[in-house]
């Protein structure tokens, strides 16, 4: 399964641009953005709010459609959401009326894998999530990072060639966040999904990538493409080695130019 | 003193609960044999418990509880299957929407109550016509709420059944009417009311028994006691309906803690 998988989640963006028309207002929300993942890539988008990097995600997950360019998934145009993609929320995102293991279940059962099997495809996400013991909670008995670790597993319970993931460790605190991150890491090791991953956290980006897509607010475009080359398996101590810290401080540079030249411009209107 | 503890420990809400219902009886009997009032047209308590044993003596209080149960229970029955469904229609489908509601919000708004007159007409004494009414006082409702609960469904929860690859046609049972849940329970435990009220439209004319017909003969035989022992089954058995349902949904309703 992890060849298959490896060769599979190729996405493209081909000068991407999405405007949405609200109210006789243009809002473009991404222009001209290209960007090649390859299959089994750790990709982060970073960016500030409101900087269209969730509307880009949006877009490969098939929820909105390019208003000009074209995106693929291993050489297919998108067009609607599909169980090859898996997503995972920033919060609340588990159906509240099942079970933590009827959550789970629910990916494959939709696409026609019989009530036994998805349970035992759910099992064993669970555990790998560590959550085989909650298995018959509901959500709300949870806290935010089970449920987060439970839409994981749900994501993941219908492999698909990418996992996109929209900030989801956003409403998190810092310790809970460091320790997903690190077990997100392990996940993916096994796996080799084809990840896109964003957030606004430089920190989580470079500790998490192969490569940071930095993007600027209105209109949202892509700034810069950062290789992150440090070596893996990465533990929590890498964010204090110089090497990390260089590459915080290459996003840092880039961020910070972008906003005073937002600043300024704003102040110039 | 040896009572100060117990004095210190007694929940003064609790005492004034419990106490409610006895100084209401005590009250009432009161007033009523005092002579402030006709104690013929305003009988104490006693007499109405003793009016409600020879109703129950008489052997007709079961029979009058059973032909208003079925009554309500039909007509709840019907009225909130075809509620649900109708509203899970309009909810969903824009033509269906335009289409009906202002139909349905022409005719929701006239009292089931002035239909007596026509449903005579058309059903005659039937049980039909009593169905009915009480079916007409419990759609509207249901019809409202199930319509506004499934356009009223997180779209996030929407989003995420998409993402999990769940066809369109699985998308109703799996995500709207679940979602919908919450809204649909909070329309039926006002329709278990309305239905009771709407009884009561229904047993006014044309019928033979039932608990509101109980209590309008008695009127017009001046057995006020049994009247009054009518409304008091009337209330006790709407608040048990009610209880049992709220207890029922609970089971159901993802949305109480």
């Amino acid at each position: 399964m992890k060849e298959k998988l490896q060769t599979k989640g190729h996405i493209t963006a081909d000068s991407v641009s999405i405007v949405f028309d609200s109210v006789g207002k243009r809002n473009v929300a991404v222009d001209d953005a290209s960007v090649d993942i390859q299959p089994g890539e750790f990709v982060c988008i970073l960016g500030p709010s409101g900087c269209g990097k969730s509307t880009l995600l949006n877009a490969i997950a098939g929820f909105v459609q390019p208003t000009q360019g074209e995106l693929t998934l291993d050489g297919r145009t998108i067009k609607s959401p599909g169980p090859d993609r898996g997503m995972v929320f920033q919060q609340h995102s588990l159906l509240p009326w099942k079970t933590v293991l009827q959550n789970v279940a629910f990916g494959p059962l939709m696409n026609n894998t019989g009530q036994r099997e998805a349970d035992s495809v759910a099992r064993t996400f669970l555990n790998l999530v560590g959550l085989g013991a909650f298995e018959s909670h509901y959500p709300r008995q949870l806290s935010g990072g089970m449920q987060q670790r439970v839409g994981i597993a749900r994501a993941l319970a219908n492999y698909p060639n990418v996992l996109l993931m929209d900030e989801p460790f956003g409403a998190l605190d810092a310790q809970t966040r460091a320790i997903m991150q690190e077990n997100l890491l392990n996940i993916w090791e096994e796996f080799k999904t084809t990840v896109v991953f964003v957030t606004h956290d430089i920190d989580e980006a470079v500790f998490l990538s192969d490569r940071v897509v930095v993007m600027s607010a209105s209109p949202g475009t892509i700034i810069a493409d950062i290789k992150i080359d440090l070596p893996r398996p990465r533990d929590a101590l890498i964010v204090t080695s110089p090497e990390f810290l260089d590459l915080k401080r290459q996003c840092l540079d880039i961020i910070r130019e972008e906003t005073t030249k937002a600043f300024a411009l704003q102040n110039a209107s | 003193m040896w009572y100060r503890y117990w004095l210190h420990h007694i929940n003064a809400d609790r005492v004034a609960q419990v106490l409610s219902i006895p100084l209401f009886l005590l009250l009432w009997q009161w007033v009523s044999a005092s002579g402030v009032v006709s104690s013929r047209l305003f009988p104490p308590p006693t007499e109405v418990i003793s009016a409600f044993g020879r109703w129950y003596d008489s052997g007709q209080f079961w029979g009058d509880v059973q032909v208003s149960l079925t009554r309500v229970g039909i007509g709840f029955f019907f009225g909130s299957v075809i509620g649900i469904l109708v509203g899970i229609l309009t909810g969903r489908v824009r033509l269906a929407a335009n289409l009906l509601s202002p139909i349905f919000g022409l005719l929701r708004p006239i009292p089931p109550i002035a239909f007596v007159p026509l449903v005579i007409l058309w059903f005659g004494l039937s049980e039909t016509g009593k169905y009915f009414l009480v079916f007409w006082g419990v759609f509207f409702v249901v019809w409202m709420s199930a319509h506004h609960g499934v356009r009223k469904v997180d779209p996030l929860y929407i989003r995420v059944a998409q993402c999990l690859g769940t066809p369109r046609s699985k998308m109703l049972t799996n995500i709207l009417l679940p979602g919908a849940i919450p809204y649909i329970i909070v329309g039926l435990r006002t329709a278990v009311s309305i239905s009771f009220y709407t009884l009561v439209a229904a047993e006014i004319a044309g019928t033979f028994s039932g608990i509101f017909y109980r209590i309008d003969v008695s009127q017009q035989n001046m057995q006020i006691g049994q009247a009054m022992a009518g409304l008091l089954v009337l209330g006790v058995i709407s608040l048990i309906a009610d209880r049992l349902f709220y207890y029922l949904s609970r089971r159901v309703d993802w949305s109480a803690s």
